[in-house]
């Protein structure tokens, strides 16, 4: 109704002709603005003709005559007036102002835009609805596009056994599915284990949960589509969590069905304590090669503020081993944090598991994270890169040329 | 796209358009270039004329532009204009709007009217501290002190920060002045720069100079200078405040190290409950400490030397006048090594007590720790700023206390120029806040306005004495 009402508000604002047309039923509530509109066409019509003084005051007359429908309005929705209409309402003037606004909002959102503690908070809030709106609308244009494209070729193929292949094409997802859910079937009474860590709920924000959920699903398909997936255990996963809410969100029916060992046991309760190891960044040990024999263990965690040694502290707490990937050792690191996403820690830990090649391995890691993988001394890539780097970023050339100079003129001393 | 001198006709705005790359954004765009180079209203009220007879409306967004134009040229009956045509067509008006009419009001004789339109904003929102800058600007130009103070009262109860700029309009506008009311608030001020530990800018500070100078029959003089060391103003002669806590604070600030930083969320993320006991039994063991040495950054210090050279150049230099010096370090120290010879650390050892943490564990949690434990004689060195330790600590009052602990048992370190031996910088004897006795002020001051470095305490002074 809300969004009616602005909708209609904003065709009458546009547009003058199709005003009596929409406001049919609400035709006698404003007989005047109408006779106003009508009289404003008339006045556009006058003003065709080329020559005579403008009248630079003139826009304030016409702005000025918009009155009356404004106020009709308000007097009619002033009954539903509360906090939730009033933040409504400054929203869709932010809209008109042209900030990243929703242009539609439930309740709900709203209520939680209500509850941000701080204006930038809501900011922030307000521009992450717009841009999923967004993107919504995009995907939505698309599949449409889509679907029209479809329907052409098929009006075309008409003729043909085009609707054969179809059917067959669908048999064969079918028969895949099953060979996957074999394979997984398997794996259960044969895999290594893989554990994804399901405590760090306390420690990660709403939206950080509903990430971390979304990588895992993303790791599940890919350990599913592989030639010898894990055996993966979703450990110290309590009922009623936040993590179990968003599972049964993305899976549906297909919770209670997937080939997946979920507990809310500590793994330390399942498995031997000698036979773990818990993979985390801010280890001091850097795994070498993949064990066949261990069991490790992923937090999962997605941790945006990047508070250091959350999961550290959980392996020390439990007396665990630990280890982190070597990507200092063969990647010429960039930029970014060494936290890396769950599903690529999956692909990275399968392509490893059936190869054993941290190279391919490595690939994974998102391109943007680093520049190259190491053939040569770390040391003289280094000098490369920040070689690279300052003549991309103008602003630190000077002092770069200064320290080139430096280590130039140290290099001649020593010869 | 530059936009044009003159107003234009229909027809020329109709051309323009056409021409523009892409028609639907022509007009958005062509108010932003008016802005940017500050075009004459005329063209952009031709333009809105234009727009208003081919459409019947003016979308907000570009009221709100032409609003910036008028507002940036102080076209103060437009902007009045403008603000009846927004309330005419809208029930409510969104902050920007409002920082526009309320920053272009305050600058006009009708600056009044911004007052209401404050009154509007907190009908719907908190005004923004920017918003109350410019009414108590406003307010203070026109001599209405009592209003502008009522203004301000009023934006610390919503939690707002207020700008130096509001800060320093106040002392600008009270210049001769007479008012015990005016004078205690104006000292009102001073004490919130005191318990904030905000340092004025120059200009600030000059503004607060004139002020006193300025205050009619009580003849007061203010001279810039430099405290020494020992904390003695060379003006006045007289004797800082000394950088202590009180017990109270002390043992405040003490539990929350320990609680806060130490154990924070999880003990075991900087060390372990295991090793964090056996190292309480070690200091008490072997209390009180009169310096505490972190020893992985002090040993860092000439990149060129072994580590432990540097260390043991340190601790020797400290361990004069039968000093008790803990210096904390890692177990890898331990381990003889390229850097770490075994008969140096030996040598060292007795010297002074050693605590070795765990490599994983974070030494400056103990370091904290120690030095708080032994009392408020006990120093410690490092370079570390220890901003993250502030930041772990949860509320404001405990970081201000913090800091002003940290400025006055911090010994900061640095090669001498020929690199030969390491100069300590001795801690604060004396506390960097602004500071009264009554008939004198000292107030310390930063150079520039951009100069933001918060562990560094200004050295430059005002010192401001009553003269009988």
């Amino acid at each position: 109704m809300q969004s009616a009402n602005v909708l209609l508000k904003k065709i009458i604002r546009n547009s003058v002709l199709p005003f009596a047309a929409q406001h049919g039923m609400k035709k006698d509530l404003f007989p005047l603005s109408r006779t106003l509109s009508l009289s404003l066409c008339l006045k556009q019509d006058n003003s065709g003709s080329p020559s005579g003084k403008l009248d630079l005051d003139e826009w304030k007359k016409v702005m000025k005559s918009g009155l009356q429908e404004e106020v009709s309005e308000t007097v009619s929705k002033q009954k539903e007036h509360s906090a939730l209409a009033a933040a409504r309402e400054i929203l869709e003037m932010w809209r008109l102002a042209g900030r990243s606004v929703p242009e539609n909002i439930t309740e709900e959102q709203l209520k939680t835009f209500m509850e941000c503690p701080s204006k930038s908070a809501k900011k922030k809030y307000l521009k992450y609805l717009h841009l999923k709106e967004v993107h919504k609308k995009n995907d939505k244009r698309k599949m449409d596009e889509k679907r029209e494209r479809r329907l052409e070729a098929q009006k075309q193929a008409s003729e043909t056994d085009e609707t054969k292949r179809n059917s067959f094409m669908f048999l064969w997802a079918n028969a895949m599915d099953k060979a996957y859910s074999w394979r997984v079937a398997q794996s259960m009474i044969f895999g290594q284990p893989l554990i994804f860590d399901m405590s760090y709920e306390k420690d990660m924000s709403v939206r950080e949960v509903t990430n971390a959920v979304r990588q895992i699903v993303l790791s599940e398909s890919c350990n599913r589509k592989s030639v010898d997936p894990f055996h993966l255990h979703f450990c110290n996963l309590k009922d009623d969590s936040l993590y179990q809410k968003e599972f049964i969100k993305h899976y549906r029916e297909a919770w209670g069905k997937l080939l997946v060992t979920v507990t809310d046991q500590c793994y330390t309760d399942i498995f031997p304590k000698d036979k773990l190891i818990y993979l985390t960044a801010d280890s001091p040990k850097v795994m070498k090669t993949f064990d066949h024999d261990k069991i490790y263990i992923i937090g999962s965690m997605v941790d945006k503020s990047i508070k250091t040694g959350v999961s550290l502290a959980r392996a020390k707490r439990l007396g665990l081993e630990t280890a982190a990937l070597p990507l200092e050792k063969y990647l010429l690191w960039n930029a970014g944090a060494k936290n890396l996403t769950l599903d690529q820690m999956m692909h990275i830990l399968l392509t490893l598991k059936d190869t054993g090649d941290w190279k391919k391995a490595l690939e994974f890691v998102p391109k943007r994270k680093y520049c190259g993988f190491v053939n040569k001394p770390v040391h003289e890539l280094k000098k490369t890169l920040s070689l690279i780097n300052t003549l991309k970023f103008g602003k630190r050339q000077e002092e770069a040329r200064r320290q080139f100079a430096k280590n130039y003129s140290k290099k001649l001393i020593q010869k | 796209v530059q936009p044009p001198e003159k107003p234009l006709q229909a027809e020329e705005w109709n051309k323009l358009r056409e021409s523009f790359q892409s028609p639907e954004i022509f007009e958005e765009v062509m108010f932003n270039s008016m802005v940017r180079y500050n075009s004459p209203i005329d063209v952009a009220k031709s333009l809105l004329t234009h727009m208003a007879k081919s459409n019947g409306d003016i979308a907000y967004n570009l009221l709100l532009k032409y609003l910036a134009l008028c507002v940036q040229q102080g076209q103060t009956s437009e902007i009045c204009d403008v603000y009846d045509i927004l309330k005419i067509r809208f029930k409510i008006l969104e902050s920007g709007a409002y920082n526009l009419l309320i920053k272009g009001l305050t600058n006009s004789d009708k600056w009044r009217m911004a007052l209401t339109l404050l009154e509007e904003v907190k009908k719907n929102m908190t005004p923004s501290r920017t918003n109350y800058e410019s009414c108590i600007k406003a307010a203070s130009r026109h001599q209405e002190m009592n209003l502008a103070f009522e203004l301000y009262h009023e934006m610390l109860a919503n939690d707002l920060v207020p700008t130096l700029d509001i800060l320093q309009a106040f002392f600008d506008f009270s210049r001769g002045m007479k008012g015990a009311e005016l004078q205690k608030e104006l000292f009102g001020i001073l004490s919130y720069l005191r318990e904030n530990q905000i340092y004025p800018h120059k200009t600030f500070m000059r503004s607060i100079k004139l002020w006193f100078e300025s205050i009619p029959g009580e003849n007061w003089k203010g001279h810039l200078t430099n405290i020494k060391d020992s904390g003695q103003c060379p003006v006045c002669n007289h004797q800082l405040e000394d950088s202590d806590l009180t017990q109270e604070e002390y043992n405040n600030l003490r539990e929350r190290i320990t609680r806060d930083v130490i154990h924070g969320t999880d003990t075991f993320r900087k060390t372990s409950p295991q090793e964090f006991e056996a190292f309480q039994a070690f200091v008490e063991n072997r209390l009180p400490f009169d310096i505490v040495i972190d020893g992985l950054n002090v040993s860092h210090i000439k990149p060129r030397r072994m580590q432990c050279e540097n260390l043991f150049d340190a601790v020797n230099c400290l361990a004069k006048d039968n000093a008790r010096l803990l210096v904390l370090g890692r177990k890898h120290m331990l381990i003889n090594s390229s850097n770490w010879k075994r008969e140096i650390m030996k040598e060292m050892q007795n010297k002074a007590d050693f605590f070795f943490a765990e490599n994983i564990s974070e030494d400056d949690a103990f370091l904290l720790y120690a030095t708080l434990r032994s009392g408020q004689h006990c120093k410690f060195v490092t370079r570390d700023f220890l901003r993250d330790h502030k930041a772990s600590l949860s509320d404001s009052l405990t970081r201000h206390l913090f800091r002003k602990w940290q400025r006055g048992h911090q010994i900061e370190f640095s090669p001498s120029a020929d690199g030969k031996h390491i100069n300590f910088t001795p801690a604060f004897r004396y506390d960097c806040v602004v500071q009264t006795t009554g008939d004198t002020w000292h107030i310390p001051y930063k150079d520039s306005f951009e100069e933001k470095y918060s562990y560094r305490a200004p050295r430059k002074w005002l010192c401001i004495q009553q003269q009988r």
